[in-house]
Protein backbone atom coordinates (compact mmCIF):
# COMPACT_ATOMS: atom_id res chain seq x y z
CA UNK A 1 0.00 0.00 0.00
CA UNK A 2 2.63 2.47 1.09
CA UNK A 3 4.77 1.32 -1.80
CA UNK A 4 2.11 2.15 -4.36
CA UNK A 5 1.66 5.64 -2.92
CA UNK A 6 5.38 6.19 -3.16
CA UNK A 7 5.43 5.11 -6.76
CA UNK A 8 2.58 7.40 -7.68
CA UNK A 9 4.29 10.26 -5.86
CA UNK A 10 7.37 9.68 -7.88
CA UNK A 11 5.47 9.66 -11.15
CA UNK A 12 3.81 12.98 -10.40
CA UNK A 13 7.18 14.49 -9.56
CA UNK A 14 8.59 13.13 -12.78
CA UNK A 15 5.69 14.43 -14.78
CA UNK A 16 6.00 17.87 -13.27
CA UNK A 17 9.71 18.43 -13.71
CA UNK A 18 10.45 17.33 -17.29
CA UNK A 19 7.55 19.21 -18.85
CA UNK A 20 10.18 21.21 -20.76
CA UNK A 21 12.21 18.32 -22.24
CA UNK A 22 9.03 17.12 -23.98
CA UNK A 23 8.62 20.60 -25.46
CA UNK A 24 12.29 20.57 -26.41
CA UNK A 25 11.79 17.28 -28.27
CA UNK A 26 8.91 18.85 -30.17
CA UNK A 27 11.06 21.81 -31.01
CA UNK A 28 13.87 19.63 -32.31
CA UNK A 29 11.38 17.66 -34.39
CA UNK A 30 9.99 20.89 -35.83
CA UNK A 31 13.49 22.17 -36.59
CA UNK A 32 14.42 18.91 -38.29
CA UNK A 33 11.24 18.95 -40.39
CA UNK A 34 11.89 22.57 -41.35
CA UNK A 35 15.46 21.74 -42.33
CA UNK A 36 14.33 18.77 -44.42
CA UNK A 37 11.82 20.98 -46.20
CA UNK A 38 14.53 23.63 -46.69
CA UNK A 39 16.84 21.08 -48.32
CA UNK A 40 14.06 19.69 -50.50
CA UNK A 41 12.58 23.02 -51.60
CA UNK A 42 15.17 24.26 -54.17
CA UNK A 43 14.68 21.11 -56.26
CA UNK A 44 10.97 21.81 -56.56
CA UNK A 45 10.88 25.55 -57.14
CA UNK A 46 11.61 27.79 -60.09
CA UNK A 47 14.88 29.80 -59.82
CA UNK A 48 13.11 33.04 -58.86
CA UNK A 49 11.44 31.40 -55.87
CA UNK A 50 14.72 29.78 -54.88
CA UNK A 51 16.25 33.25 -54.96
CA UNK A 52 13.44 34.57 -52.76
CA UNK A 53 14.03 31.79 -50.23
CA UNK A 54 17.75 32.59 -50.27
CA UNK A 55 16.88 36.17 -49.38
CA UNK A 56 14.70 34.88 -46.55
CA UNK A 57 17.72 33.02 -45.16
CA UNK A 58 19.85 36.16 -45.40
CA UNK A 59 17.25 38.24 -43.58
CA UNK A 60 16.90 35.47 -41.00
CA UNK A 61 20.62 35.67 -40.16
CA UNK A 62 20.44 39.46 -39.84
CA UNK A 63 17.32 39.23 -37.67
CA UNK A 64 18.96 36.53 -35.56
CA UNK A 65 21.71 39.00 -34.78
CA UNK A 66 19.34 41.85 -34.11
CA UNK A 67 17.37 39.53 -31.85
CA UNK A 68 20.44 38.97 -29.66
CA UNK A 69 20.55 42.69 -29.04
CA UNK A 70 16.85 43.57 -28.89
CA UNK A 71 15.19 40.35 -27.76
CA UNK A 72 17.85 38.96 -25.45
CA UNK A 73 19.81 41.96 -24.21
CA UNK A 74 16.84 44.35 -24.15
CA UNK A 75 18.58 47.09 -26.16
CA UNK A 76 17.53 48.69 -29.41
CA UNK A 77 19.18 49.44 -32.73
CA UNK A 78 17.78 51.46 -35.58
CA UNK A 79 21.07 51.14 -37.42
CA UNK A 80 21.62 47.48 -38.08
CA UNK A 81 21.32 48.00 -41.81
CA UNK A 82 24.68 49.74 -41.51
CA UNK A 83 26.38 46.61 -40.17
CA UNK A 84 24.64 44.59 -42.86
CA UNK A 85 26.14 47.01 -45.39
CA UNK A 86 29.56 46.80 -43.76
CA UNK A 87 29.52 43.02 -44.18
CA UNK A 88 28.31 43.32 -47.76
CA UNK A 89 30.96 45.89 -48.68
CA UNK A 90 33.76 44.04 -46.88
CA UNK A 91 33.01 40.96 -48.99
CA UNK A 92 32.56 43.01 -52.16
CA UNK A 93 35.80 44.97 -51.76
CA UNK A 94 37.79 41.82 -50.95
CA UNK A 95 36.39 40.14 -54.06
CA UNK A 96 36.75 43.22 -56.27
CA UNK A 97 40.19 44.42 -55.26
CA UNK A 98 42.06 41.33 -54.15
CA UNK A 99 40.17 38.56 -55.91
CA UNK A 100 39.85 36.90 -52.53
CA UNK A 101 38.36 33.39 -52.50
CA UNK A 102 34.70 33.41 -51.46
CA UNK A 103 34.99 31.39 -48.27
CA UNK A 104 37.49 33.91 -46.94
CA UNK A 105 35.13 36.86 -47.30
CA UNK A 106 32.72 35.41 -44.74
CA UNK A 107 34.99 35.45 -41.66
CA UNK A 108 36.42 38.77 -42.87
CA UNK A 109 32.96 40.35 -43.07
CA UNK A 110 32.06 38.88 -39.67
CA UNK A 111 35.23 40.21 -38.10
CA UNK A 112 34.98 43.73 -39.53
CA UNK A 113 31.34 44.02 -38.47
CA UNK A 114 32.17 42.65 -35.01
CA UNK A 115 34.99 45.13 -34.48
CA UNK A 116 32.86 48.05 -35.69
CA UNK A 117 30.01 46.83 -33.48
CA UNK A 118 32.38 46.82 -30.54
CA UNK A 119 33.70 50.29 -31.41
CA UNK A 120 30.16 51.72 -31.57
CA UNK A 121 28.91 49.54 -28.74
CA UNK A 122 31.28 50.88 -26.10
CA UNK A 123 29.94 54.46 -26.19
CA UNK A 124 26.41 53.55 -27.35
CA UNK A 125 25.74 51.18 -24.47
CA UNK A 126 26.02 54.02 -22.00
CA UNK A 127 22.74 55.20 -23.48
CA UNK A 128 19.32 53.67 -23.24
CA UNK A 129 15.99 53.61 -24.94
CA UNK A 130 15.28 56.57 -27.15
CA UNK A 131 18.80 57.98 -26.89
CA UNK A 132 20.28 54.69 -28.02
CA UNK A 133 17.71 54.51 -30.82
CA UNK A 134 18.77 57.95 -32.06
CA UNK A 135 22.50 57.23 -31.96
CA UNK A 136 22.10 53.94 -33.84
CA UNK A 137 19.83 55.66 -36.35
CA UNK A 138 22.62 58.17 -36.94
CA UNK A 139 24.99 55.31 -37.82
CA UNK A 140 22.57 54.18 -40.52
CA UNK A 141 22.11 57.73 -41.81
CA UNK A 142 25.76 58.68 -42.21
CA UNK A 143 26.73 55.38 -43.81
CA UNK A 144 25.30 56.06 -47.28
CA UNK A 145 27.12 59.37 -47.89
CA UNK A 146 30.25 57.78 -46.46
CA UNK A 147 30.08 54.94 -48.98
CA UNK A 148 29.59 57.43 -51.81
CA UNK A 149 32.48 59.56 -50.60
CA UNK A 150 35.22 56.91 -50.78
CA UNK A 151 34.63 56.18 -54.41
CA UNK A 152 37.97 54.50 -55.27
CA UNK A 153 37.30 51.70 -52.80
CA UNK A 154 33.52 51.45 -52.73
CA UNK A 155 32.73 52.29 -56.33
CA UNK A 156 30.76 55.35 -55.17
CA UNK A 157 27.14 55.67 -56.24
CA UNK A 158 27.72 53.19 -59.03
CA UNK A 159 28.54 50.46 -56.57
CA UNK A 160 30.53 47.32 -57.29
CA UNK A 161 29.51 44.47 -59.58
CA UNK A 162 30.93 41.05 -58.83
CA UNK A 163 30.75 37.52 -60.13
CA UNK A 164 28.64 35.23 -57.98
CA UNK A 165 30.14 32.06 -56.52
CA UNK A 166 29.92 29.41 -59.25
CA UNK A 167 28.60 25.97 -58.31
CA UNK A 168 31.37 23.36 -58.40
CA UNK A 169 30.94 20.75 -61.11
CA UNK A 170 30.65 17.82 -58.66
CA UNK A 171 27.54 19.30 -57.07
CA UNK A 172 25.49 19.23 -60.27
CA UNK A 173 23.54 22.23 -58.94
CA UNK A 174 22.36 25.28 -60.82
CA UNK A 175 23.71 28.64 -59.67
CA UNK A 176 20.58 29.65 -57.77
CA UNK A 177 20.52 26.29 -55.98
CA UNK A 178 24.20 26.49 -55.08
CA UNK A 179 23.78 30.01 -53.65
CA UNK A 180 20.76 28.81 -51.74
CA UNK A 181 22.68 25.95 -50.15
CA UNK A 182 25.61 28.21 -49.27
CA UNK A 183 23.19 30.55 -47.54
CA UNK A 184 21.41 27.63 -45.85
CA UNK A 185 24.67 26.22 -44.48
CA UNK A 186 25.68 29.59 -43.06
CA UNK A 187 22.19 30.15 -41.63
CA UNK A 188 22.11 26.78 -39.87
CA UNK A 189 25.58 27.38 -38.46
CA UNK A 190 24.56 30.87 -37.28
CA UNK A 191 21.44 29.53 -35.55
CA UNK A 192 23.37 26.73 -33.83
CA UNK A 193 25.97 29.24 -32.68
CA UNK A 194 23.35 31.63 -31.32
CA UNK A 195 21.42 28.81 -29.63
CA UNK A 196 24.47 27.45 -27.85
CA UNK A 197 25.52 30.95 -26.87
CA UNK A 198 22.13 31.66 -25.32
CA UNK A 199 22.04 28.38 -23.41
CA UNK A 200 25.42 29.05 -21.80
CA UNK A 201 26.37 31.08 -18.74
CA UNK A 202 26.78 34.04 -21.07
CA UNK A 203 23.19 33.72 -22.28
CA UNK A 204 21.89 33.63 -18.72
CA UNK A 205 23.87 36.73 -17.86
CA UNK A 206 22.48 38.51 -20.92
CA UNK A 207 18.92 37.67 -19.92
CA UNK A 208 19.59 38.71 -16.35
CA UNK A 209 20.73 42.14 -17.50
CA UNK A 210 17.61 42.46 -19.62
CA UNK A 211 15.23 41.42 -16.82
CA UNK A 212 16.73 43.36 -13.91
CA UNK A 213 19.99 45.19 -14.39
CA UNK A 214 20.54 46.11 -10.75
CA UNK A 215 19.87 42.59 -9.51
CA UNK A 216 22.23 41.20 -12.14
CA UNK A 217 24.93 43.58 -11.04
CA UNK A 218 24.83 42.58 -7.39
CA UNK A 219 25.33 39.00 -8.54
CA UNK A 220 28.56 39.94 -10.22
CA UNK A 221 27.30 40.36 -13.79
CA UNK A 222 28.67 43.51 -15.45
CA UNK A 223 25.82 45.00 -17.50
CA UNK A 224 27.99 47.30 -19.63
CA UNK A 225 30.19 44.39 -20.67
CA UNK A 226 27.30 42.22 -21.77
CA UNK A 227 25.41 44.99 -23.52
CA UNK A 228 28.50 45.93 -25.50
CA UNK A 229 29.20 42.31 -26.34
CA UNK A 230 25.61 41.80 -27.45
CA UNK A 231 25.90 44.82 -29.70
CA UNK A 232 29.10 43.49 -31.25
CA UNK A 233 27.68 40.00 -31.74
CA UNK A 234 24.54 41.29 -33.33
CA UNK A 235 26.63 43.50 -35.62
CA UNK A 236 28.65 40.41 -36.50
CA UNK A 237 25.56 38.44 -37.53
CA UNK A 238 24.34 41.40 -39.57
CA UNK A 239 27.76 41.48 -41.24
CA UNK A 240 27.55 37.78 -42.05
CA UNK A 241 24.13 38.35 -43.59
CA UNK A 242 25.57 41.24 -45.60
CA UNK A 243 28.34 39.00 -46.93
CA UNK A 244 25.75 36.42 -48.03
CA UNK A 245 23.87 39.23 -49.72
CA UNK A 246 26.95 40.14 -51.77
CA UNK A 247 27.42 36.52 -52.79
CA UNK A 248 23.82 36.14 -53.85
CA UNK A 249 23.16 39.49 -55.54
CA UNK A 250 26.62 40.00 -56.98
CA UNK A 251 26.21 43.75 -56.66
CA UNK A 252 26.46 46.33 -53.90
CA UNK A 253 25.60 50.00 -54.01
CA UNK A 254 24.93 52.61 -51.32
CA UNK A 255 21.28 52.78 -52.30
CA UNK A 256 20.78 49.12 -51.33
CA UNK A 257 21.47 50.01 -47.71
CA UNK A 258 19.45 53.12 -46.98
CA UNK A 259 17.96 53.79 -43.54
CA UNK A 260 14.84 51.95 -44.60
CA UNK A 261 16.73 48.65 -44.39
CA UNK A 262 17.46 49.20 -40.69
CA UNK A 263 13.84 50.05 -39.97
CA UNK A 264 12.63 47.04 -41.97
CA UNK A 265 14.95 44.75 -40.02
CA UNK A 266 13.67 46.01 -36.68
CA UNK A 267 10.05 45.81 -37.84
CA UNK A 268 10.64 42.29 -39.14
CA UNK A 269 12.09 41.19 -35.83
CA UNK A 270 9.27 42.64 -33.76
CA UNK A 271 6.65 41.14 -36.06
CA UNK A 272 8.45 37.78 -36.03
CA UNK A 273 8.76 37.70 -32.27
CA UNK A 274 11.45 38.94 -29.87
CA UNK A 275 13.59 36.61 -27.85
CA UNK A 276 12.78 33.36 -29.61
CA UNK A 277 14.74 31.41 -32.18
CA UNK A 278 11.80 31.02 -34.55
CA UNK A 279 11.04 34.76 -34.46
CA UNK A 280 13.85 35.73 -36.88
CA UNK A 281 12.72 33.08 -39.41
CA UNK A 282 9.10 34.19 -39.29
CA UNK A 283 10.19 37.83 -39.41
CA UNK A 284 12.37 37.12 -42.43
CA UNK A 285 9.46 35.48 -44.25
CA UNK A 286 7.32 38.52 -43.41
CA UNK A 287 9.92 41.03 -44.58
CA UNK A 288 10.53 39.09 -47.80
CA UNK A 289 7.02 38.22 -48.89
CA UNK A 290 4.63 40.73 -47.36
CA UNK A 291 5.85 43.72 -49.43
CA UNK A 292 5.15 41.83 -52.66
CA UNK A 293 1.80 40.66 -51.33
CA UNK A 294 0.99 44.29 -50.48
CA UNK A 295 1.90 45.18 -54.04
CA UNK A 296 -0.63 42.63 -55.28
CA UNK A 297 -3.33 43.98 -52.98
CA UNK A 298 -2.90 47.59 -53.99
CA UNK A 299 -0.36 48.63 -56.56
CA UNK A 300 -0.67 52.31 -55.78
CA UNK A 301 0.33 52.15 -52.13
CA UNK A 302 2.20 48.97 -51.17
CA UNK A 303 3.88 50.85 -48.29
CA UNK A 304 0.53 51.66 -46.73
CA UNK A 305 -0.64 48.05 -46.97
CA UNK A 306 2.68 46.82 -45.54
CA UNK A 307 2.32 49.22 -42.63
CA UNK A 308 -1.27 48.23 -42.01
CA UNK A 309 -0.30 44.55 -42.04
CA UNK A 310 2.39 45.20 -39.42
CA UNK A 311 -0.19 46.95 -37.25
CA UNK A 312 -2.62 44.09 -37.78
CA UNK A 313 -0.04 41.47 -36.76
CA UNK A 314 0.94 43.41 -33.66
CA UNK A 315 -2.71 43.78 -32.72
CA UNK A 316 -3.49 40.07 -33.11
CA UNK A 317 -0.14 38.84 -31.79
CA UNK A 318 1.54 41.33 -29.47
CA UNK A 319 4.38 38.84 -28.89
CA UNK A 320 4.94 38.46 -32.61
CA UNK A 321 4.27 35.60 -34.99
CA UNK A 322 6.48 33.28 -32.93
CA UNK A 323 4.30 33.91 -29.87
CA UNK A 324 1.19 33.29 -31.95
CA UNK A 325 2.63 30.02 -33.28
CA UNK A 326 3.57 28.96 -29.74
CA UNK A 327 0.04 29.64 -28.48
CA UNK A 328 -1.45 27.73 -31.40
CA UNK A 329 0.84 24.76 -30.72
CA UNK A 330 -0.13 24.79 -27.04
CA UNK A 331 -3.84 24.81 -27.74
CA UNK A 332 -3.43 21.98 -30.29
CA UNK A 333 -1.52 19.97 -27.68
CA UNK A 334 -4.26 20.64 -25.11
CA UNK A 335 -6.95 19.54 -27.54
CA UNK A 336 -5.01 16.37 -28.32
CA UNK A 337 -4.56 15.60 -24.63
CA UNK A 338 -8.28 16.03 -23.97
CA UNK A 339 -9.26 13.92 -26.97
CA UNK B 1 31.99 33.67 8.42
CA UNK B 2 33.13 37.23 8.29
CA UNK B 3 33.13 40.36 10.36
CA UNK B 4 31.58 43.53 9.02
CA UNK B 5 32.68 46.91 10.32
CA UNK B 6 30.90 50.06 9.19
CA UNK B 7 32.39 53.35 10.29
CA UNK B 8 30.91 56.82 9.80
CA UNK B 9 29.10 55.87 6.61
CA UNK B 10 27.52 58.68 4.60
CA UNK B 11 25.52 57.87 1.50
CA UNK B 12 22.74 59.24 -0.65
CA UNK B 13 21.40 59.79 -4.12
CA UNK B 14 22.75 62.71 -6.12
CA UNK B 15 22.43 65.74 -3.88
CA UNK B 16 20.15 64.09 -1.34
CA UNK B 17 22.08 62.78 1.62
CA UNK B 18 20.30 59.83 3.26
CA UNK B 19 22.80 58.34 5.69
CA UNK B 20 24.55 60.71 8.09
CA UNK B 21 27.41 58.80 9.65
CA UNK B 22 26.28 55.29 10.43
CA UNK B 23 28.65 53.09 12.43
CA UNK B 24 28.07 49.49 13.42
CA UNK B 25 29.84 46.18 13.75
CA UNK B 26 28.43 42.77 12.97
CA UNK B 27 30.42 39.89 14.38
CA UNK B 28 31.35 36.79 12.48
CA UNK B 29 28.33 34.57 11.91
CA UNK B 30 25.94 37.03 13.55
CA UNK B 31 22.57 38.23 12.37
CA UNK B 32 22.06 41.96 12.68
CA UNK B 33 18.62 43.50 12.29
CA UNK B 34 18.20 47.06 11.04
CA UNK B 35 14.86 48.48 12.16
CA UNK B 36 13.21 51.81 11.73
CA UNK B 37 10.40 53.68 10.06
CA UNK B 38 9.95 54.23 6.33
CA UNK B 39 12.48 56.62 4.85
CA UNK B 40 14.97 56.11 7.65
CA UNK B 41 17.64 54.97 5.21
CA UNK B 42 17.54 51.21 5.82
CA UNK B 43 17.52 50.27 2.14
CA UNK B 44 20.15 52.88 1.36
CA UNK B 45 22.38 51.36 4.02
CA UNK B 46 22.17 47.93 2.39
CA UNK B 47 22.72 49.46 -1.04
CA UNK B 48 25.83 51.21 0.18
CA UNK B 49 27.08 47.90 1.61
CA UNK B 50 26.64 46.14 -1.75
CA UNK B 51 27.99 49.02 -3.85
CA UNK B 52 24.69 49.99 -5.45
CA UNK B 53 25.00 53.52 -4.11
CA UNK B 54 28.23 55.36 -3.47
CA UNK B 55 29.19 56.16 0.08
CA UNK B 56 31.81 57.95 2.15
CA UNK B 57 33.36 56.61 5.29
CA UNK B 58 34.46 53.05 5.69
CA UNK B 59 32.90 49.62 5.22
CA UNK B 60 35.22 46.72 5.93
CA UNK B 61 34.64 43.02 5.58
CA UNK B 62 37.36 41.15 7.45
CA UNK B 63 39.49 44.25 7.15
CA UNK B 64 39.12 44.70 3.38
CA UNK B 65 37.61 48.04 2.34
CA UNK B 66 34.38 47.61 0.37
CA UNK B 67 33.54 51.25 -0.37
CA UNK B 68 34.38 52.52 -3.82
CA UNK B 69 34.08 49.15 -5.52
CA UNK B 70 31.33 48.42 -8.05
CA UNK B 71 28.62 45.88 -7.16
CA UNK B 72 30.03 43.14 -9.37
CA UNK B 73 33.40 43.39 -7.63
CA UNK B 74 31.71 43.12 -4.24
CA UNK B 75 29.81 40.06 -5.43
CA UNK B 76 33.18 38.50 -6.18
CA UNK B 77 34.27 39.31 -2.63
CA UNK B 78 31.25 37.41 -1.31
CA UNK B 79 28.66 40.09 -0.67
CA UNK B 80 25.19 38.84 -1.64
CA UNK B 81 22.33 41.31 -1.72
CA UNK B 82 18.71 40.24 -1.89
CA UNK B 83 17.22 43.52 -3.09
CA UNK B 84 13.92 45.02 -2.11
CA UNK B 85 11.28 43.57 -4.44
CA UNK B 86 13.42 40.42 -4.86
CA UNK B 87 14.94 41.19 -8.25
CA UNK B 88 13.60 38.00 -9.80
CA UNK B 89 14.62 37.40 -13.41
CA UNK B 90 11.03 36.74 -14.35
CA UNK B 91 11.59 35.40 -17.84
CA UNK B 92 14.28 32.95 -16.81
CA UNK B 93 13.53 29.59 -15.26
CA UNK B 94 13.93 28.96 -11.55
CA UNK B 95 17.05 26.92 -12.22
CA UNK B 96 18.56 29.62 -14.42
CA UNK B 97 17.94 32.15 -11.65
CA UNK B 98 19.75 29.94 -9.18
CA UNK B 99 22.65 29.33 -11.55
CA UNK B 100 23.00 33.08 -12.04
CA UNK B 101 23.51 33.34 -8.31
CA UNK B 102 26.71 31.37 -8.78
CA UNK B 103 27.76 33.54 -11.71
CA UNK B 104 31.05 34.55 -10.10
CA UNK B 105 32.02 30.94 -9.36
CA UNK B 106 32.48 28.02 -11.68
CA UNK B 107 33.14 25.05 -9.41
CA UNK B 108 30.79 23.23 -7.09
CA UNK B 109 27.67 24.74 -8.64
CA UNK B 110 25.82 21.40 -8.93
CA UNK B 111 26.46 20.57 -5.27
CA UNK B 112 25.26 24.01 -4.25
CA UNK B 113 22.05 23.56 -6.23
CA UNK B 114 21.34 20.40 -4.24
CA UNK B 115 22.09 22.28 -1.03
CA UNK B 116 19.58 24.98 -2.00
CA UNK B 117 16.90 22.34 -2.65
CA UNK B 118 17.34 21.02 0.86
CA UNK B 119 16.65 24.50 2.24
CA UNK B 120 13.84 25.17 -0.24
CA UNK B 121 12.24 21.88 -1.24
CA UNK B 122 9.32 23.83 -2.73
CA UNK B 123 11.57 25.11 -5.52
CA UNK B 124 12.65 21.72 -6.79
CA UNK B 125 9.47 20.74 -8.70
CA UNK B 126 9.43 24.21 -10.27
CA UNK B 127 12.97 24.28 -11.62
CA UNK B 128 11.99 24.57 -15.27
CA UNK B 129 9.17 26.99 -14.66
CA UNK B 130 9.54 30.67 -15.50
CA UNK B 131 10.46 32.43 -12.25
CA UNK B 132 7.84 35.10 -12.92
CA UNK B 133 5.11 32.47 -12.53
CA UNK B 134 6.05 31.76 -8.91
CA UNK B 135 4.05 33.16 -6.01
CA UNK B 136 5.48 36.05 -4.03
CA UNK B 137 6.65 33.75 -1.26
CA UNK B 138 8.30 31.36 -3.67
CA UNK B 139 10.01 34.27 -5.42
CA UNK B 140 11.39 35.46 -2.11
CA UNK B 141 12.66 31.94 -1.42
CA UNK B 142 14.20 31.92 -4.87
CA UNK B 143 15.86 35.27 -4.26
CA UNK B 144 17.31 33.98 -1.00
CA UNK B 145 18.40 30.72 -2.62
CA UNK B 146 19.99 32.62 -5.47
CA UNK B 147 21.94 34.76 -3.02
CA UNK B 148 23.13 31.62 -1.20
CA UNK B 149 24.43 30.24 -4.51
CA UNK B 150 27.12 32.91 -4.24
CA UNK B 151 28.36 31.22 -1.03
CA UNK B 152 28.24 34.64 0.58
CA UNK B 153 30.45 35.79 3.40
CA UNK B 154 27.99 38.59 3.97
CA UNK B 155 24.28 38.25 3.21
CA UNK B 156 22.16 41.41 2.92
CA UNK B 157 18.39 40.98 3.08
CA UNK B 158 16.10 43.89 2.27
CA UNK B 159 12.56 43.57 3.63
CA UNK B 160 12.17 39.84 3.04
CA UNK B 161 8.66 39.94 4.50
CA UNK B 162 7.37 42.58 2.07
CA UNK B 163 4.01 41.57 0.65
CA UNK B 164 4.13 38.04 2.04
CA UNK B 165 1.60 36.14 4.14
CA UNK B 166 2.59 35.91 7.84
CA UNK B 167 3.04 32.17 7.66
CA UNK B 168 5.34 32.39 4.66
CA UNK B 169 7.33 35.16 6.32
CA UNK B 170 7.84 33.06 9.42
CA UNK B 171 9.05 30.14 7.34
CA UNK B 172 11.44 32.43 5.51
CA UNK B 173 12.99 33.74 8.72
CA UNK B 174 13.24 30.19 9.94
CA UNK B 175 15.33 29.36 6.88
CA UNK B 176 17.46 32.48 7.32
CA UNK B 177 18.31 31.34 10.81
CA UNK B 178 19.01 27.77 9.64
CA UNK B 179 21.35 29.09 6.96
CA UNK B 180 23.08 31.34 9.43
CA UNK B 181 23.58 28.49 11.90
CA UNK B 182 24.77 25.96 9.35
CA UNK B 183 26.95 28.13 7.17
CA UNK B 184 28.00 30.74 9.73
CA UNK B 185 27.09 33.44 7.20
CA UNK B 186 27.06 36.96 8.55
CA UNK B 187 23.65 38.49 7.89
CA UNK B 188 22.32 42.04 7.87
CA UNK B 189 18.55 42.11 7.58
CA UNK B 190 16.43 45.21 7.09
CA UNK B 191 12.89 44.62 8.22
CA UNK B 192 9.65 46.42 8.98
CA UNK B 193 8.37 43.47 10.92
CA UNK B 194 10.51 44.11 13.99
CA UNK B 195 9.06 41.25 15.96
CA UNK B 196 10.19 38.67 13.43
CA UNK B 197 13.57 40.24 12.81
CA UNK B 198 14.36 40.47 16.52
CA UNK B 199 13.38 36.83 16.81
CA UNK B 200 16.30 35.68 14.69
CA UNK B 201 18.87 38.45 15.24
CA UNK B 202 21.53 38.62 17.92
CA UNK B 203 21.79 42.38 17.75
CA UNK B 204 19.72 45.20 16.35
CA UNK B 205 20.04 48.86 15.43
CA UNK B 206 17.23 51.33 15.07
CA UNK B 207 17.74 53.79 12.26
CA UNK B 208 15.94 57.10 12.06
CA UNK B 209 16.48 59.79 9.40
CA UNK B 210 19.85 58.38 8.48
CA UNK B 211 21.28 57.99 11.97
CA UNK B 212 21.43 55.10 14.39
CA UNK B 213 19.39 56.18 17.38
CA UNK B 214 19.52 52.95 19.33
CA UNK B 215 21.67 49.83 19.38
CA UNK B 216 21.68 46.75 21.50
CA UNK B 217 21.17 43.05 21.67
CA UNK B 218 17.98 41.84 20.10
CA UNK B 219 16.72 40.81 23.53
CA UNK B 220 17.37 44.29 25.00
CA UNK B 221 15.59 46.06 22.23
CA UNK B 222 12.71 43.69 22.36
CA UNK B 223 12.41 44.15 26.10
CA UNK B 224 12.43 47.93 25.94
CA UNK B 225 8.78 48.65 25.66
CA UNK B 226 9.16 52.35 25.29
CA UNK B 227 11.53 51.83 22.42
CA UNK B 228 9.06 49.56 20.81
CA UNK B 229 6.38 52.17 21.05
CA UNK B 230 8.33 55.19 19.97
CA UNK B 231 10.54 53.71 17.28
CA UNK B 232 8.83 50.62 16.09
CA UNK B 233 5.31 51.93 16.31
CA UNK B 234 3.70 49.07 18.13
CA UNK B 235 3.67 47.14 21.38
CA UNK B 236 5.83 44.05 21.42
Amino acid sequence: MSESTQVSDRTTAREQAPARPAATRWRWAAAAALLAAAVYAPFQLVPFHVFQLTMVLIYAVALLGLNLLVGHAGQISLGHGAFFAVGAYTAAILLDRWDAPYPLTLPAAALVAFVLGLAFGVPAMRLRGLYLALVTLAIAIFLVPLLKRFEEVTGGSMGLSLAKPAPPAWSGLAEDQWLYFLALAVTVAAFLLAASLLRSRVGRALHAVRDDEAAAEVMGVRPAYYKTLAFAWSAMFAGIAGCLYTWVIGFVSPDSFVVNLSITLLAGLVVGGLGSLSGPVLGALFVMFVPSISQDINEAAPGVIFGLLIIAVMYVAPTGLAGLAGRAANSIKKTLRKG
Amino acid sequence: MSELTVHDLHAGYGGAQVLHGVSLTVGEGEICAILGPNGAGKTTLLRALSGMVKGRGSVRLDGAELLGRPPDALARLGVAHVPEGRGTFTQLTVEENLRLGAYVRRSGVEDDLERIYTYFPALKPRLRQAAGSLSGGEQQMLALGRALMLRPRLLLLDEPSLGLAPLVTRELFHIVRAVNEQERTTVVVVEQNAHLALGVAQQAHVLETGRIVLSGTAADIRADEQVAQSYLGYRV
